[in-house]
């Protein structure tokens, strides 16, 4: 039979399922911890001992939501820097293919690439100053990003057109930062949303 | 109102030395006289964090005793910080201590 002690780091390890890493880590150092509180009790060796040293040391719903606000913010800060040097690649990309291509401005392909990326970079921008913890300005800045990469490559049709090396290795490299970004984006909401549901209480 | 100043609370119980998790909370209650009774858990989101922050480092050890342990030691930009924050709170204490004591003139 599990003692208070091992039951309460099963739960804790639970609770941190947003961060596996960290949960294994935390699990070894709380459970040596209750282990020195439970010995420190008068009450020590007994269940009791070990009960007490649990109930001091907090929910574990409560410490992990801890963490979570933490893991929130790191997050937060792997996608916006990830966003920055998405915006740069694309930006770089889109220039390299217009001076390759001369294309029609009024065709809709040109106009897609260009105008979702100046909508995605103007709410990044904001949503830098007013809104940083925001999945949908990060998701709006993603699917405009999104946008603008696709109509890039149908606009300079880049696979069958014969197009130079380096607007090849910029439009690979857009779309290997929009992968990260979209990763990144998607952990965050996670993340937000194991944050809300452990502030609340909810299971 | 603790949870603000949880960060620097940890930091000044380790300028002692190095320490791990539950004698840091043995620390912090000592120094405060046991006016500062946490649940014992929530020191280590705001050890995890200053470490992220590197103000801490930490490092596992086989105490004697046997029993490994995860040990926090205060960075060369922790004691910076802390300082900072030392200098931060006189300031933000003194002006309540005058706007309180204001009303007694």
């Amino acid at each position: 039979m599990n003692g208070a002690i091992d039951d309460y780091v099963a739960n804790l390890r639970g609770e941190l399922d947003f961060d596996p890493a960290l949960a294994r880590r935390l699990a070894s150092e709380v459970e040596d911890h209750l282990r020195e509180a439970a010995e420190a009790d008068p009450a020590w060796p007994s269940p009791e001992a070990e009960r007490r040293a649990v109930e001091r040391f907090g929910l574990g719903r409560e410490i992990a939501a801890g963490f979570a606000v933490d893991a929130v913010d790191r997050q937060a800060r792997r996608t916006w820097i990830t966003l920055a040097v998405t915006v740069v690649v694309t930006f770089v990309a889109m220039r390299l293919r217009v001076i390759w291509l001369d294309d029609d401005v009024l065709a809709l392909a040109p106009l897609i690439d260009r105008y979702a990326f100046i909508a995605a970079l103007a709410v990044g921008v904001i949503a830098w100053f007013a809104f940083r913890r925001s999945l949908a300005a990060l998701a709006i800045c993603l699917v405009g990003l999104l946008a603008s990469i696709g109509a890039g490559i149908v606009r300079a049709d880049l696979f069958a057109n014969g197009a130079p090396i380096h607007v090849l290795l910029s439009a690979a490299g857009e779309i290997a930062l929009l992968g990260v970004l979209s990763f990144h984006v998607i952990g965050l909401g996670r993340r937000l949303r194991r944050t809300a549901l452990l502030r609340s209480g909810a299971p | 109102m603790l949870k603000g100043h949880l960060d620097a609370i940890v930091l000044a119980a380790l300028e002692a030395g190095p320490a791990h998790g539950y004698a840091i909370i043995e620390a912090i209650r000592q120094r405060s006289a046991g006016t500062f009774d946490l649940p014992e858990g929530t020191v280590y989101p705001a050890l995890h964090r200053l470490e992220q922050a590197s103000l801490l480092s930490s490092a596992w050890t086989t105490p004697p005793n046997g029993r490994r342990r995860r040990v926090y030691s205060i960075t060369r930009a922790g004691s910076a910080a802390l300082g900072e924050r030392r200098k931060a709170w006189g300031r933000f204490s003194q002006a309540v201590d005058t706007a309180l004591e204001g009303g007694r003139a």
